[in-house]
């Protein structure tokens, strides 16, 4: 494998981890009520 | 988080959006139109093609016709050597568009006579009789600004002499619209590469094939020669076509490959059944039908 | 309980005028689809079918699309802030600005001055106008934002932020020009590197206007309209990221087999497909938000709108990746499917969701009810069967037309010649005529039962807070 495969290869990687943490970020478990809490906000007010 | 931060959100979403940008956007300018696909024989485009792809540009020309042929088989057949970026270096904008309501002109250029392309434009149902192009022979009631001219010939850092651009006073919109027309997909030597070298002999599959058969043939003498040659043969911007005593194989590879420092398009892509037919109707159908 | 002294006179005045430019496009839709079969409709030099399709989609994108997102985005935000907004003042300049952007576009553009760059044709004075525009929108709505008086930003808002930052930057990048005079320019790009941005651009126009704002509005109205929180939070969050990420990947799907790099349009093909994942987690998110509310497709017309609306943009979003696929595209493109297509997407998905904004919007601004629901129904089928006949008819024509482009003969040889092709679409552009016009008649009622609401409409009894005046 050359330096440019192993390059792209190593972006592609970084990339995915981040969309991982990001999922891991909105569906942990203890921000489960936080996460959920806009759409009944919306709701609400008028 | 960001859940709460507008402001995080905001650069978040910004550096979201740059990373393809940058990737497919910005990074190709290290690799497009730069000395690699540089092409010697492509030139700038002079005053009056310039002239004439702004007119084009104006007339949104492009809303119905492709500048770029696919490198699939059907498409190079059809219009000719597929494009290259090289190709285009010197348009700004480009004008691939993205829909062929009318045929795509990345190869117009030498395909036909000037005075085809005056008719065409003036009355494109008279050369093509159910097309739904509009007709643009106002064109040629516009004078052009040869002061304009040179100063976008400046602006786009083309080539000129002072002769070309005296040389647009009394040239109309028309003349700057063909001479562009003219000029398209003539960078590269394509019209010669493609020239089909006839080897062996060539049989005539329809000898004395008799008047009345050949009458559906007529269609095909309607469809792609009645334009320049008159619906009788009589001739009009190419020549009458009194060819009864010519050799079937010339006439043939005359349809065929067409005559290109004559104005005369080469008919390969409607095959050389299609060619046949038509060299035993203009040899025959006429002349037969005087002598009934 | 509301307290807080909302601005619903610009609101009121960006839906009229989104309106007008919506029955704009329509119209020049209708006469350009006239032209393409009968080239005598053609009056040069101004009334040309080249000068008047730019007008039929810059109306459309910027006139009835940008319209509509002024007009719920300045409503949608000061409800979700609950507070009012930020500078009623300069959204009362973005009004006039806006007005005096579309119709400088539209005479320019009929005078000839077009930079040819699909739905980006307006010359560089009008692009300055854009930016200037946009910088007035997008400054109100994010401080409004900022100086909210709600804690949670609901994902709305999210949609609302990206559209801003994501117009501006297409915008800016793809105007880059040398001027001439004033009413030309050149690009700064040339050939294939211009015909990259352009796409980048053109294709997330796509994203940044009529995917991401339509998506606003659509998780603010359905809601708000079936009076049930929408599935999963969570879930629209997930899809945002993932939807602004590799929309912007995919622009060169538009010039597949064209001279560009053959590795731009490999990853724009890869991440087309790809994009499904997010287009269709938010239509999974809206029906299951119809869990045990389905019923409401029958009562309330409003839920009608809304489920069909994202019901195309589901389609749109399998259509749309499936033609960014090499061999597809192959086949399909330059062809009457690609109009299809698109037309699916605005008169399907986007007109469609924002129709459904307005008739909420209208009853709840003006403090009456609607004057008929039987006439928005009435609608909800002329604009769905006018979009039918539309997209079908072209869509066959195009699979015709490919064919007969691609058929050859045993020797190698062309079996059609360019011209036995085209003849053979007019039966299906007369159809499309009668789509257009079908449609066309649609927003005439649409039109109709507004004008009647304001002026005759019972005035609503009711707090905003109940879904009343939406239910039939």
């Amino acid at each position: 494998m050359d330096l440019a495969s192993m390059l792209y290869l190593g972006v592609t990687f970084g990339l995915f981890v981040v969309f991982v943490l990001i999922f891991m970020h909105t569906y942990s478990k203890k921000r489960k009520e936080e996460g959920e809490i806009a759409k009944y906000r919306m709701l609400d007010d008028d | 988080m960001w859940e709460k931060n507008p402001i995080l959100l905001l650069i978040l979403a910004t550096g979201a959006i740059l990373v393809g940008t940058l990737v497919t956007m910005v990074l190709p300018f290290a690799w497009v139109n730069t000395e690699a696909d540089r092409i010697q024989s492509v030139t700038p485009y002079t005053a009056l093609q310039q002239e004439g792809r702004d007119i084009y540009i104006r007339e949104g020309c492009n809303n119905c016709h492709t500048q770029t042929v696919r490198p699939l088989v059907a498409e190079v057949i059809r219009y000719g050597d597929y494009s290259k970026s090289g190709e285009f270096v010197y348009d700004r904008p480009f004008l691939w568009g993205s829909k062929r309501t009318g045929p795509d002109l990345a190869r117009i250029g030498g395909k036909y006579p000037d005075e085809w392309h005056y008719k065409h434009m003036a009355s494109p149902r008279s050369m093509v009789p159910r097309t739904n192009m509009p007709a643009y022979g106002w064109l040629s009631k516009n004078s052009l600004d040869p002061q304009m001219i040179e100063r976008k010939m400046n602006v786009l850092g083309f080539p000129y002499t002072s002769e070309e651009i005296k040389a647009l006073e009394g040239k109309n919109e028309m003349d700057a619209m063909v001479a562009y027309l003219q000029k398209l997909g003539t960078g590269i030597p394509w019209r010669q590469a493609t020239t089909t070298t006839i080897v062996g002999d060539l049989k005539n599959p329809y000898t004395r094939i008799g008047h009345a058969a050949m009458k559906p043939w007529e269609e095909i003498y309607t469809a792609n020669c009645a334009a320049c040659h008159g619906g009788h043969m009589e001739g009009d911007i190419g020549p009458e076509l009194d060819v009864a005593d010519m050799d079937d194989s010339d006439l043939f590879e005359i349809i065929y490959n067409g005559v290109p420092d004559d104005g005369m398009p080469p008919f390969s892509s409607l095959g050389a059944d299609k060619v046949w037919k038509l060299v035993n109707f203009l040899k025959d159908f006429y002349t037969a039908e005087e002598q009934k | 309980m509301n307290q807080t002294a909302y601005d619903y006179d610009i609101v009121k005045s960006f839906v009229n005028w989104s309106i007008v430019w919506g029955l704009v496009t329509v119209l020049v839709g209708v006469i350009v689809s006239l032209q393409m079969v009968e080239p005598a409709l053609n009056f040069p030099p101004y009334l040309t079918f080249g000068r008047l399709r730019p007008i039929h989609t810059n109306a459309g994108i910027y006139g009835w699309g940008v319209g509509v997102i002024f007009a719920t985005f300045l409503y949608i935000v000061q409800r979700l802030c609950k507070t009012p907004l930020w500078s009623p003042k300069l959204a009362r300049f973005q009004l006039w600005f806006f007005n005096a952007t579309i119709i400088a576009s539209a005479i320019t553009l009929l005078l000839g001055y077009t930079s040819s760059k699909e739905y980006h044709e307006m010359e560089w004075p009008i692009d300055v106008m854009v930016v200037i525009l946009w910088v007035a929108f997008g400054l109100n709505i994010i401080m409004t934002i900022i100086k909210r008086k709600e804690e949670h930003m609901y994902i709305s808002l999210w949609y609302m932020m990206a559209a801003i930052v994501g117009v501006a930057i297409l915008y800016l990048v793809n105007a880059a020009a040398i001027p001439v005079s004033l009413f030309k320019s050149y690009s700064a790009y040339a050939g294939t590197n211009d015909a990259n941005v352009e796409w980048w651009f053109g294709h997330n126009a796509v994203a940044m206007v009529l995917t991401a704002p339509p998506l606003a509005m659509f998780y603010y109205f359905l809601p708000k309209s079936t009076g049930v929180p929408i599935y999963s939070h969570r879930m629209s969050i997930i899809a945002f990221w993932s939807l602004i990420f590799m929309y912007l990947w995919t622009g060169a799907h538009h010039l597949l087999w064209t001279p560009v790099p053959d590795w731009i349009q490999t990853l724009a093909m890869a991440f087309s497909l790809m994009l499904i994942a997010p287009s269709w987690g938010s239509v999974f998110n809206g029906y299951l938000s119809m869990n045990g509310q389905w019923h409401q497709m029958r009562e309330n017309y409003l839920v009608k709108f809304l489920i069909i609306g994202i019901t195309f943009y589901g389609l749109q979003t399998l259509q749309g990746p499936m033609q960014a696929i090499r061999t597809f595209s192959a086949f399909i493109h330059y062809t009457d499917w690609i109009p299809a297509h698109i037309h699916m997407g605005t008169m399907g998905w986007v007109s469609m969701i924002s129709f459904a904004s307005i008739y909420y919007l209208v009853p709840r601004i003006y403090g009456k009810n609607l004057y008929s629901i039987p006439l928005a129904n009435l609608q909800f089928w002329l604009i769905l069967t006018g979009q039918l006949m539309w997209s079908i008819s072209l869509w066959i024509a195009g699979v015709l037309q490919a064919g007969m482009w691609n058929a050859m003969n045993p020797d190698g040889s062309l079996t059609y010649t360019f011209m036995e092709t085209m003849v053979e679409m007019y039966p299906y552009w007369w159809i499309r005529v009668g789509g257009g016009l079908i449609y066309f008649a649609g927003v005439v009622v649409f039109i109709y039962n507004l004008v009647m609401t304001v002026r005759q409409g019972e005035p609503a009894v009711t707090t905003e807070s109940a879904p009343v005046a939406g239910r039939a």
